[in-house]
């Protein structure tokens, strides 16, 4: 059994205490997807759920977006308990499909999360102006989704994510659906997105290169039952560039990485 | 060669099988009347170009009656479509009442709707509004053709509201969205597809209910026209009555698939996509 | 234990819902209209539409008399049915194999499905000098043309990797048509057939409407409302309707055995 524990400061913006998810599957046998994970995300540090399927990893952010609740455990996000941060709306959100509303265009989609939340209205078009120019997508702001590629639909969706200026970002395997050639650019524009802004991210993946690459420290899940296996200090210069992938001491460190997985 | 190519053609293709038809038409007419000598060729396949003609000729009376037998139906469209709207939404809402309902939605597709419409002619008299009376056979057109719209129209837009994927729906949870938002800016714009669906469907049905409510016991309509010409043996009147209300037929899928296109431009875009097209 | 006893009522509970809900609300319907609350709600008098007690009851005495017209009203339809979906389905066979004029061929039936059925009826009656026949038709027209829509679907909406699998292995046209086509349009076939069960029922019912042959369920609403004989009239709706479930249900099943039988 293994759990990693940190102490908790105050700069730590989500705090997971012996959180445990189990739920019964069809036959009424018991799962636990996830099994006493303890640690802490800094403020404003890139953090990376990294595993195979069946760790847990979308589970435990899922925890944290308040969408389930654990079965045991304490999970603290912004200081508050999940759903509270959920209805200050403390983070926004991105999954692996970009899930935008075929029938709103760009800019509506991304003044969606403004409508709902009662943003005043006068202040719309400037954020969503900013917004664009953030991702790059300044010249598609009356396209549809179908228009767009992959790419581009999910840089409308971080746009959309960011325009509530949440200070905490969750990713789902935001880049996972796409090509590597795209996933790799988009890796620039997140870390460029992320210099600029300053928030929390909280980066899902099963894709270890892309975890040690992105990231300030990688959480390493092991599945079967989902734990915290290690978690791996990236000490790698910033600004992270293109060439550094092709450097030893990224391969030493995804070598090590790959190698504190359990169990798999 | 060059009329092969000109029959390659995609868009000339409708055209010829129109032309084609028409002097098939012709052709068959002909011989019925000339060749087999037929004592009912006139009542069978009498010539395109006589019923055209009396097409003409009649064209206001006709175009009266498809008025009338049209504007029924669309109000009929309109009560149904609105009704099964909101009936599918109470459902989405409250489970319980989806559960009780569900079923009878099921079974209505299954009973013949149409056979029906005598009953409802039996049963409705004139109603008095103020100075204004309304005939019972509007009021039954009217009646039916709502009934008729309805569960298409309702059974649709339930499918549409149960497959409103998780993660749109998560989206909305993230924003901490109340339910009438949550329904006003994703379940329903979502379903606008599904609604069409329904009504695409509904809309042939309608007009053949108003057709059929016409010849069952009303003193106007095309459907009235259909039975009157027959019965006085004025059979070019009943063929151009019989075009007229294919017509109408036609005109209503495609008013309904027009509007589907206005207002949901980027769905035949994305079907195309899909297609490979 | 009261534990796992609790769990179980309440699962047993929610899939009896299922049931139990739409029986309330169909007893409470048949309540309503017994206790004539329709009648004052729609001004309607109990002559003109009978409460459900009487209508059972005349249903009952008169059941024997009823089912000489259900068998004529049956035949019309099934003959029609099988006629109709097995000329729409040549249709969309020949319209298959020769794709340039097939697209034409169903545009030119989908306008044939634009004459209504009303008018439908008094021509086949001019054409055919055998009522029965002229009833055959009108059903058999109605089927033709939702069978042949959907079968040219079910023939031509293969993927395309399926058909450039059948091409590379240098099969011929009626290989790929056999092995590839013919199977894939099964489920479009009894979408086809559902659909057409119904019409079916309506087009033989409206066609009795018109029809000199005073025999057939059509012919009973038609003739017994107009002579005032309410609750034999609903007798007839009922049986009507019976029929019409009694057969989709028929198909239902039909589809059921065919899909669980196939070689996927």
């Amino acid at each position: 059994m293994n759990s990693i524990t940190e102490r908790i400061s105050s700069k730590d913006e989500i705090v997971m205490d012996k959180v445990g998810m189990t739920y019964q599957a069809d036959g009424g046998k018991s799962v636990a997807a996830l099994s006493e994970v303890s640690f802490s995300i800094h403020k404003g540090e890139f953090i990376s759920l990294l595993g195979p399927s069946g760790c847990g990893k979308t589970t435990l952010l899922r925890i944290i977006a308040d969408l389930i609740k654990p079965t045991t455990g304490k999970v603290l996000v912004a200081g508050d308990t999940p759903e509270s941060a959920r209805k200050s709306r403390k983070y926004g959100i991105v999954f692996q499909n970009s899930v935008l509303y075929d029938w709103r265009s760009v800019r509506a989609n991304i003044q969606l999360p403004l409508e709902v939340m009662r943003v005043p209205k006068p202040e719309w078009k400037e954020r969503i102006d900013s917004m664009l120019e953030l991702v790059g997508l300044s010249d598609f702001g009356s396209h549809y989704p179908h228009q767009l590629s992959g790419g581009m639909q999910q840089r409308v969706s971080i746009a959309r994510a960011l325009a509530i200026n949440p200070e905490i970002l969750l990713m789902d395997e935001p880049f996972s659906a796409l090509d590597e050639f795209t996933r790799e650019k988009l890796h620039e524009d997140l870390l460029r997105i992320w210099r600029r802004t300053n928030k929390t991210i909280v980066f899902v993946t099963h894709n270890i290169a892309e975890s040690a690459y992105l990231s300030d420290r990688v959480c390493v899940l092991s599945p079967h039952p989902g734990r915290l296996s290690a978690v791996v200090d990236v000490d790698l210069p910033r600004p992270r560039t293109a060439e550094l992938r092709h450097k030893p001491e990224f391969h030493a460190l995804v070598a090590k990485i790959r190698n504190s997985f359990e169990g798999v | 060669m060059k009329t092969g190519s000109l029959l390659s053609n995609e868009k000339l293709i409708p055209c010829v099988w129109t032309i084609g038809l028409a002097v098939l038409w012709e052709g068959v007419a002909f011989i019925l009347a000339e060749i087999v000598q037929d004592q009912m060729a006139g009542m069978r396949l009498p010539y395109l170009h006589d019923i055209l003609i009396t097409l003409f000729q009649n064209a206001g009376f006709l175009a009266g009656a498809s008025a009338t037998t049209l504007s029924r139906a669309i109000l009929g469209f309109a009560a149904g479509a609105a009704a099964g709207f909101l009936l599918a939404i109470a459902m989405s809402l409250y489970s319980r009442l989806e559960k009780a309902l569900y079923p009878y939605l099921l079974l209505s597709q299954m009973i013949p709707i149409l056979g029906l419409a005598p009953v409802v002619v039996s049963i409705v008299r004139k109603a008095q509004i103020g100075p204004y009376t309304i005939a019972a056979s509007d009021i039954t057109r009217v009646i039916i053709a709502g009934y008729i719209t309805f569960f298409p129209v309702a059974t649709n837009m339930l499918s549409g509201l149960k497959s409103v994927d998780r993660d749109k729906r998560n989206l909305m949870y993230s924003y901490a969205a109340g339910k009438p938002t949550v329904y006003a800016k994703l379940m329903i714009p979502f379903c606008v597809p599904y609604l069409f669906t329904g009504m695409k469907i509904a809309a042939p049905l309608a007009i053949t209910a108003s057709i059929l409510v016409d010849s069952l016991g009303a003193a106007e309509g095309i459907g009235y026209n259909l039975t009157y010409a027959l019965y006085t043996g004025a059979y070019p009147v009943f063929w151009a009555s019989v075009l007229c209300s294919a017509a109408l037929g036609i005109a209503g899928y495609s008013v309904a698939a027009f509007f589907e296109r206005i207002c949901l431009p980027w769905k035949t875009a994305v079907q195309k996509k899909e297609a490979g097209v | 234990m009261t534990g796992k006893l609790q769990k179980a009522v309440k699962r047993l509970w929610k899939d009896a819902e299922g049931f139990v809900l739409p029986a309330l609300f169909g007893i409470l319907i048949i309540a309503f209209w017994e206790k004539k609350v329709f009648h004052a709600l729609l001004g309607v008098k109990v002559l003109q539409l009978p409460i459900p007690s009487r209508i059972t009851a005349v249903f009952l005495e008169n059941a024997h008399r009823m089912a000489p017209d259900s068998l004529a009203t049956l035949n019309t339809a099934l003959s029609g049915m099988i006629l109709g979906s097995l000329a729409g389905f040549a249709v969309a066979l020949i319209a298959t194999m020769f794709p340039k004029w097939g697209a034409g061929a169903l545009t030119l039936l989908s306008a044939m499905n634009a004459v209504p059925v009303v008018a439908l009826s008094p021509i086949m009656n001019v054409w055919f000098a055998d009522a029965e026949s002229a009833k055959t038709a009108v059903v058999a027209i109605v089927c033709m043309v939702a069978m042949a829509a959907n079968a040219f679907r079910g023939m031509n909406d293969t993927k395309q990797f399926a058909l450039d699998l059948m091409k590379s292995y240098a099969g011929s046209k009626r290989q790929i048509f056999l092995k590839l086509r013919l199977p894939n349009s099964v489920p479009y076939v009894f979408t086809g057939l559902r659909i057409n069960v119904a019409a079916a029922m309506i087009g033989a019912i409206v066609s009795e409407y018109f029809s000199p042959a005073s025999k057939g369920l059509g012919y009973g609403i038609r003739n017994r409302l107009s002579t005032g004989q309410f609750p034999l009239g609903w007798a007839y709706i009922i049986a009507a309707s019976l029929i019409g479930i009694a057969l989709y249900a028929a198909v239902a099943a039909l589809e059921r055995w065919a899909t669980t039988h196939r070689q996927v």
